[in-house]
């Protein structure tokens, strides 16, 4: 250990002899002198070398902060190196140590000993650095919090953002923001906390602009000072006193500037101008150079007032509040507003302080204002006066535009236009109206009130009458202008010409007359019009060949009558006349009285035309449609409107509607709607049922006499004689009663009942359409492979109105054992429930046995019976009793013997007086009986 | 104090009624200016450590409604000093530019001379107490703007607590005072004479 001690004594001894023999001394005598607020620190020492090596520690950690080489030249007059370091950190956040040593190429010297100088972090109070500070928006700037003792460091905030912190001593924290934003009001505050405050500690940094104030221009008020005035410019975001711009000019404070008033003033005129503008962050310098006749911007004139004023003048006299000016070449503009225009006027001279308006209108309320610059060197208007009200006098109204319409030989109306405000002069009191005529005597004078602009005619000869007619207001009379009757002119008297209107107005043009020495008068109202019509015209110089009725005076789908009248001396002369539509419309109602009258299968529709007022368009023709459910289908178009009729023809028996439109160039109307059902013609319709139904009838006795001649052959060809059964015995006559002992096996099980009316039940024949009805129902015997040659049908026989259809089963069934091909089945069984309805004291119930199958319906029909226990039950029968005459007749009617197909009773006929069987008329047709 | 009706709980009517309304209504002017100053200044909404600057004798139980009434009006009486400080500094160090902030500032300046006239009514003749007012700044706090921005904090602090101080003991009178506020007892002279002026 010892020995290792002593290598390195050895070693330090030789680096120090190497260095001694550099040459190189150590800088001597360093001193340190912070300046805190510019964060900076002042080196000073002595030296023989001009190169030396920095090194700068944050002392309690001993980090190096800066390791630098610097050349210092030593100061002449001292002998000292000086040099300035800048620290990036406040230097009060933590102690820091300074080294230096020379340096000459590679060698060096040995540093000097450390020098410090002690940061806040060793009171024991917290603090925060640097504070208050002002800086440029974009800055970066490292805070640093010092916190006492006893107290845990948390975090720091810069705003409401928490910031990460480095630590640079025991107690010392710092944080770096880059790019900084503007500051609020008060600055942004800096906040450091701990575990225990929320706010330890804290500072505020002023984060903003330097001025950016711009345009300064200075002008005289008075021809004597200056005032400045410039734009300001962008937001310093520096609000706390301290910071605020500061202004200058030419040197001078100017005091009344601040950050909204941005003008100064001086008492003196010159003809260079520099405005500084400084706050923390900077300075800005404006400049303006001007001679004072250049730079003129007049005070408003003082007292403005009318002296004298008349209907179409008025003398403006006003002063000014700065004598100078009352040498000044100036120019003055006067601005006249009055109610619908407004005018401006300028006057000039040397200290201007009156004029005369000229070209005022009589009767007038005219505003005034009056601003005025200086005239040569013109640099901007002065300040506008307060407006100043003139009424101008009254004068007599100008002379009237008359027109004299007649409409008729001897009646007219004379018609004069208002007068508008510029021509009355003031309120009109009336109007005078005067009529003369060559073959009377002296005027006939009449006052009319203010709102008349007609005056009746009344024609009492044929000569003409001249009418003159004045304005009044409180100044006089007008001229009188004077119109003489023209003569009437109906317009079936001419040649009246279609006019078209063009973009809603009216282009006429005419012929010229050598008469109309006094020009034309263009006279245009509403066709059709009579009485106080809304007659308008316009009176034109002799030179003028066309004129155009402008869309503002005339209606839409109105029609109206144009005439063109020359003017001379005496009556003006009608020279042409139109009528026309500005722009026509589609007619505002349909064709009237739209009728239909048929012919045959055709259909004449027929129509009036609309009145003209609704017309609203010259009619150009009809257009007919049939209508069906959704469209209309077009079926003529009548470009002739005189036309006012159309048939359709070929119309089948159907229902039809058709809409009849009329038309203007505009397009057509709604349409009127009228309907039809075609109907068939009655004579047609006679014949065309009597025909079918004589020939029908003719048919039908054409084969009745043939059939009736033909007979005999009819029955061969059709039905052949059946011969008769041959049987041995007598079965002709079977008179007392038939005792049929029912088989074991016959499908009939008598039912015994000593009680039952034969006359009430039995077993009656039914027909074909009967049986196959009932077998849907009770489907019996539908499966047995036997012909069903003669079926016996059980049934209730409701009433004696049955009686005669009541047969002899036993009968037909002794019958049927000796025919092999017979069977008779008695399968029909009469329901239970038509039994109690017909017959409810008992009486006949059909056996239930059936060859086929038994079990089934007897179950079914033995519930039955036990319910109806009032009818006794269900009994065999004892015996069959053939009381029923008609059974005998059935025998006649049996068929073949080889085919037995007949549904009726193989009973032989017994008497003549059973009623013959249904079918029984066309055997004695065909055999001829009767 | 929620859910006292607007006359107090024991129903006070006509003057002290009045102004124990005043007290409450200027309590929450305070609470919102302090708020207001808060968010304008991005500050935490934790209270800024350290005692009142404001202080006055404890209000012991021994001490009559009345003489409470009247240590408490010592005390609003110096925070409206402190508030119009505040008002001024506030004037001199930064601009002038309106706000929520400064309109609320002017209320409560306006409500608490209210409120200090108003209690002045209820004081018994003749009886006058002091507070004091701790003029330094904590230590702890830094100075420059950031030290004006935490006492400003400070004064409003104390205005919320002393108007809701205030408050309280109006709210907390018998009904019966308003009828005889000059028959105080002499009991309670004689419990508050001390800090007597």
């Amino acid at each position: 250990m010892q020995g290792w001690v002593t290598l390195a004594l050895l070693l330090s001894l030789g680096v120090k002899r190497s260095l001694a023999q550099n040459g190189l001394g150590e800088p001597r005598g360093l001193t340190l002198n912070p300046d805190l607020p510019a964060q900076t620190l002042s080196l000073a020492w002595q030296s023989d070398s001009t190169l030396f090596d920095l090194e700068i520690f944050h002392t309690e950690f001993m980090n190096v902060v800066l390791n630098a080489t610097v050349e210092v030249q030593a100061d002449p007059v001292t002998g000292l190196h000086s040099w300035t370091w800048h620290s990036p950190l406040p230097l009060e956040c933590t102690s820091h140590s300074v080294r230096i040593r020379a340096r000459n190429q590679q060698s060096v010297s040995q540093w000097s000993p450390l020098q410090t100088i002690p940061g806040w972090d060793i009171p024991e109070k917290s603090y925060m650095f640097p504070e208050d500070k002002m800086i440029p928006v974009g800055s970066n700037m490292t805070f640093c919090c010092i916190v006492n003792e006893k107290e845990d460091f948390k975090e720091i905030k810069y705003g409401r953002q928490e910031m990460k912190a480095t630590r640079l001593s025991r107690r010392s924290y710092a944080i770096t923001v880059t790019n900084q934003p503007a500051s609020d009001n008060t600055g942004t505050n800096v906040i450091c906390s701990s575990q225990k405050f929320q706010m330890l500690t804290g500072t505020v940094v002023f984060v903003g602009y330097p001025p950016g104030d711009e345009g300064l221009v200075c002008e005289t008020r008075d021809l004597a000072s200056a005032e400045c005035s410039w734009k300001k410019g962008r937001d310093t975001h520096l609000r706390i006193k301290q910071s605020l711009t500061n202004y200058t000019l030419n040197g001078r404070d100017c005091l009344e500037a601040n950050e909204r008033k941005t003008w100064c003033s001086s008492k003196m005129w010159e003809e260079n101008w520099t405005l500084e503008a400084r706050n923390p962050l900077g300075t800005v310098q404006l400049t303006d150079s001007a001679q004072l006749t250049d730079r003129v911007h007049l005070l408003a004139p003082v007292n403005v007032a009318a002296v004298k004023v008349e209907a179409w003048s008025a003398t403006l006299q006003w002063s000014w509040s700065v004598a100078a000016y009352k040498k000044l070449e100036m120019v003055c503009q006067l601005r006249l507003f009055a109610h619908e225009l407004s005018s401006t006027r300028n006057y000039d001279g040397p200290g201007l302080s009156s004029v005369v308006l000229e070209g005022l209108w009589p009767d007038v309320d005219y505003t005034v204002t009056l601003r005025c610059g200086s005239k040569h060197s013109f640099w901007k208007w002065g300040d506008e006066s307060a407006p100043y009200r003139i009424h101008t006098k009254m004068d007599r109204p100008d002379a009237l535009d008359v027109w004299m319409w007649m409409d008729s030989s001897n009646t007219g109306h004379v018609f004069w236009k208002p007068l508008s405000v510029r021509k009355s002069h003031g309120a009109l009191n009336g109007y005078e109206v005067s009529q003369s005529s060559a073959e009377e005597d002296g005027r006939n004078t009449v006052s009319l009130p203010p709102g008349n602009f007609s005056y009746p005619i009344l024609l009492n000869n044929s000569s003409d009458v001249t009418v003159a007619v004045a304005a009044r207001n409180p100044a006089g009379l007008s001229q009188p202008s004077t119109v003489t009757t023209p003569a009437y002119r109906a317009d079936s008297q001419l040649s009246v010409s279609e006019l078209l209107g063009t973009n809603g107005s009216f282009v006429l043009s005419w012929e010229p007359n050598v008469s109309a020495s006094s020009g034309y008068v263009v006279e245009w109202f509403p066709t059709g019009c009579t009485g106080l019509c809304p007659i308008d015209w316009k009176k034109l110089p002799e030179s003028d060949r066309s004129f155009t009725v402008n869309s503002d005076s005339l209606v839409a789908g109105v029609r109206y009558t144009v005439s063109v009248y020359s003017l001379y001396t005496s009556a003006p002369t009608l020279l042409q006349r139109w009528q026309g539509y500005s722009q026509e419309m589609i007619p505002s109602q349909s064709v009237s009285e739209l009728s239909l009258n048929q012919t045959g299968s055709d259909v004449l529709l027929s129509w009036k035309a609309t009145e003209m007022k609704q017309q609203r368009g010259f009619i150009r023709g009809y257009t007919i449609y049939l209508a069906s459910a959704a469209h209309l289908d077009l079926i003529a178009n009548i470009t002739d409107p005189a036309v006012q009729s159309y048939r359709v023809k070929g119309l089948t028996l159907s229902s039809y509607k058709f809409v009849v439109k009329a038309y203007t160039s505009a397009g057509e109307d709604a349409g009127a709607t009228v309907a039809i059902k075609m109907e068939m013609d009655t004579d047609m319709l006679f014949v065309g049922i009597l025909v079918p139904l004589g020939i029908m009838f003719c048919c039908i006795i054409l084969f009745s006499i043939f059939f009736y001649k033909k007979r005999e052959w009819v029955k061969k060809a059709f039905y052949p004689e059946i011969p008769g059964p041959k049987v041995s015995g007598d079965w002709s006559s079977p008179r007392g009663p038939l005792d049929v002992k029912p088989s074991p096996h016959s499908l009939v099980h008598i039912v015994k009942n000593p009680e039952w009316d034969f006359t009430k039940e039995g077993l009656f024949p039914v027909p074909e359409e009967e049986e196959e009805s009932e077998n849907d129902n009770m489907e019996v015997d539908t499966d047995s492979d036997e012909p069903a040659l003669l079926r016996y049908y059980n049934q209730v026989v409701g009433d004696g109105s049955h009686s005669n259809q009541v047969s002899d089963s036993s009968a037909s069934s002794t019958a049927s054992m000796g025919s092999t091909q017979t069977e008779i089945t008695y399968a029909g069984i009469q329901s239970p429930s038509s039994s109690q309805g017909a017959y409810s004291g008992g009486g006949y119930r059909p056996q239930m046995q059936s060859v086929t199958g038994p079990a089934e319906p007897q179950i079914e029909f033995e519930a039955d019976f036990q319910d109806d226990g009032l009818n006794a039950g269900y009994k065999p029968q004892c015996s069959w009793q053939l009381d029923s005459p008609e059974a005998e007749n059935f025998s006649g009617s049996l068929g073949s013997p080889t085919s037995v197909t007949s549904s009726q009773f193989l009973i032989p006929e017994s008497s003549e007086e059973k009623p013959q069987p249904s079918n029984t008329w066309f055997h004695n047709f065909l055999s001829g009986k009767s | 104090m929620a859910g006292r009706s607007a006359n107090g709980r024991h129903g006070l009517r006509g003057h002290a009624g009045r102004t124990a309304a005043l007290a409450r209504l200027l309590h929450k002017d305070c609470i919102q200016l302090l708020e207001l100053y808060r968010n304008s200044e991005s500050l935490p909404s934790s209270p800024v450590d350290g005692d009142y600057l404001v202080s006055i004798p404890p209000l012991v139980p021994q001490l009559s409604d009345e003489e409470k009434i009247s240590i408490l009006h010592a005390a609003l009486k110096e925070c409206l000093r402190l508030l119009e400080d505040v008002i001024t500094r506030e004037d001199a160090e930064f601009s002038d530019e309106d706000s929520e902030y400064k309109r609320k500032r002017k209320t409560v300046r306006d409500r608490l001379g209210h409120l200090l006239a108003s209690t002045e009514q209820l004081l018994v003749d003749g009886q006058k107490f002091e507070a004091k007012v701790k003029e330094e700044l904590d230590g702890q706090a830094a100075s420059g703007s950031f030290g004006l921005k935490m006492w400003i904090v400070r004064v409003l602090q104390d205005l919320v607590h002393w108007t809701g101080q205030t408050s309280d003991t109006l709210h907390s009178m018998p009904a019966e005072m308003e009828k005889a506020p000059k028959t105080m007892s002499r009991r309670t002279r004689r419990g508050a004479g001390k800090i007597r002026k």
